[in-house]
């Protein structure tokens, strides 16, 4: 059974979602303030204790909450290394708002208030995209970009004896790119699939992933050559 | 949606612009004392030291202090400018939360009421949730409306009232409101106290202060109000909680509109900030005055509202008893 942690200050929603999470069979545990989140979601610095509990499989995640906001707390998990998906739910939607969620680590976004068959599509989508990003491409479990080998499974990039720990965002994109190496494919696309964001959204976000991409890529990340911009259309990832 | 985001645009704090002010006062002081050496009479490379040149230093002089003033006087209004600006941006957070919750938790349980199976037990339990909903928004609207309704505006019609059966009343509207044991919020004072005023602006009054007190309480709720009129033709009602209270350098603040103690992300108490603001409108509509005090952090506030015009009280009593319901 999928285990669901629900980080809600306000108990009436918190009660609401729970009730309906768990009809849907997941097993639901809530948080009602940012620190003890943060406790409970990003491991302190090693050698320290850590009563780490049952693994999560996805956080629902509020903004404003006490202590801490929902942005530093994804910021912090993604620092501990916990990448476990993040659905932030806010009441503020603007979007620079959506922007800073995603950039500060989150997975998916969701304004208040929300429909509720929405909010439980999100929450699958995230778990099955989970799974996805996962699962081996065309039977390969490593795939070779470059010189690096990616590991979907295990979200890990290795290259040159390094070992980085992909996101699941980044596990995404760049799978997506592998699945279509030789093609382009556009930001509207990108935007879709692996943000679940209406097309038409203007964000920095797919560049910013990019660029963090080819960090972890490239031989000289500022020229480029495997992961190529296509100007004014997209991204491509060049054939070997 | 389009007028918070409109409202969002200008909420960018203008911090730089005070920099640029405070950067060219410092270049009209160093020009000003560059000048001064340059110019003053007898300086070196000045040939005559005649009245004209006197005259003209002079002038000269005040014409330069003018100027560092000036710049002194902008700056100062650009500050209280980005300062108020940034209680704003608080401010549209603050209701943009208090107004968003409450329909989004109204819409959560709809749908859920409309999409699933709900036992009568989870339903009833749903429906007052609901009510609850309802509640937090009116109140939020309620506030929002007080404050544009009562700024800085005298009461248009003083009418007699009994003050000491406004606040009782009051306290049973909190105690209602939380949930509380009647033990929770404790009248002293007497039976009836006449004054002359706007009962239901007062009884917002009082409300909010008493709301206040609930909010800021620690675990357990705790408050006294107290009414009583003194010889000098005053009545006062003073609520006191022993709730987190607050330090000296938050106190000269907490009148101010949109004021809140701490960032609004990391919000731990709801409102919207106007709630003491409304109070201090209401009072200053009834010449009253309104003190806080609080012997620091953790160890509760006390708020007293001093209002003129005590009434006899005998005379009236029909009326009085009518306007306080009102």
């Amino acid at each position: 059974m999928p285990r669901v942690l629900l980080v809600e200050d306000e108990e009436h929603l918190a009660a609401g979602i729970r009730f309906n999470l768990e009809l849907d069979g997941y097993e639901v545990e809530t948080i009602g303030d940012g620190l003890r989140a943060v406790e409970r979601l990003a491991p302190p610095p090693e050698g320290s204790m850590w009563d780490a509990g049952p693994t999560v499989d996805l956080v629902v995640l509020d903004v404003m909450l006490p202590g801490l906001d929902g942005f530093q707390i994804v910021e912090r998990m993604r620092e501990a290394g916990n990448y476990t998906p993040v659905l932030m739910l806010t009441a503020k939607g603007l979007p620079e708002d959506v922007v800073q969620g995603l950039e500060a680590g989150a997975d998916d976004y969701l304004p208040k208030p929300f429909d509720l068959p929405v909010l439980l599509a999100r929450v699958r989508g995230l778990i099955r995209r989970r799974d996805w990003a996962r699962a081996p491409s065309e039977g390969a479990t490593l795939v070779r970009v470059g010189a690096a080998e990616v590991d979907f499974a295990g979200f890990e990039l290795r290259k040159g004896g390094e070992t980085v720990r992909l996101t699941l965002l980044e596990a995404m994109l760049l799978k997506l790119l592998v699945e279509r190496r030789g093609q382009v494919v556009t930001k509207a696309e990108i935007l879709e699939k692996v943000w679940n964001l209406n097309p038409d959204t203007e964000t920095r976000a797919v560049d910013n992933f990019v660029m963090r991409l080819r960090r972890h890529l490239e031989e000289d990340a500022r020229s480029p050559r495997l992961l190529q911009t296509v100007r004014g259309v997209g991204y491509r990832l060049a054939e070997e | 949606m389009a007028d918070v985001s409109l409202l969002s645009r200008s909420r960018r704090p203008k911090w730089h612009y005070v920099v640029v002010g405070v950067g060219l006062i410092v270049v009209a002081v160093a020009l000003t004392v560059a000048w001064q050496i340059l110019a003053a009479p007898g300086s070196v490379g000045s040939r005559a030291v005649g009245p004209a040149r006197v005259v003209a230093y002079f002038f000269g002089s005040l014409l330069f202090l003018l100027l560092i003033a000036g710049l002194v006087l902008i700056v100062i209004l650009l500050l209280r400018e980005v300062r108020l600006n940034e209680r704003q941006s608080n401010f549209v957070s603050a209701v943009t939360h208090e107004l968003k919750t409450p329909v989004a938790s109204l819409k959560l349980y709809l749908d859920t009421l409309e999409y699933r199976e709900v036992n009568p037990d989870r339903r009833a339990e749903f429906y007052r949730t609901m009510r609850q909903d309802i509640e937090r928004l009116n109140a939020t609207i309620n506030n929002v409306l007080s404050a544009a309704m009562y700024t800085d505006r005298p009461v248009a019609d003083p009418r007699p009232l009994d003050l000491a059966r406004l606040a009782r009343r009051t306290v049973e509207l909190t105690l209602n409101r939380y949930q509380l044991p009647k033990e929770a919020v404790r009248y002293e004072g007497p039976a009836g106290l006449r004054v002359a005023g706007d009962a239901q602006a007062l009884e917002t009054a009082v409300l909010n202060l008493l709301d206040n007190a609930v909010k800021y309480s620690k675990d357990r709720v705790e408050i006294e109000i107290e009414v009583w009129g003194d010889a000098d033709g005053q009545a006062h009602v003073q609520v006191r909680d022993h709730g987190i209270g607050m330090s000296r350098t938050q106190l000269p603040f907490i009148f101010t509109r949109f004021y809140r103690i701490g960032a609004e992300v990391r919000r731990s108490r709801t409102g919207t900030g106007l709630g003491l603001f409304i109070v201090r409108a209401i009072v200053k509509g009834h010449r009253g005055t309104i003190t806080a005090d609080s012997p620091g952090p953790d160890r509760g506030s006390t708020f007293t509202i001093s209002l003129p015009g005590l009434l006899e009280p005998e005379a009236e009593a029909e009326g009085a008893s009518e306007a306080a319901r009102a």
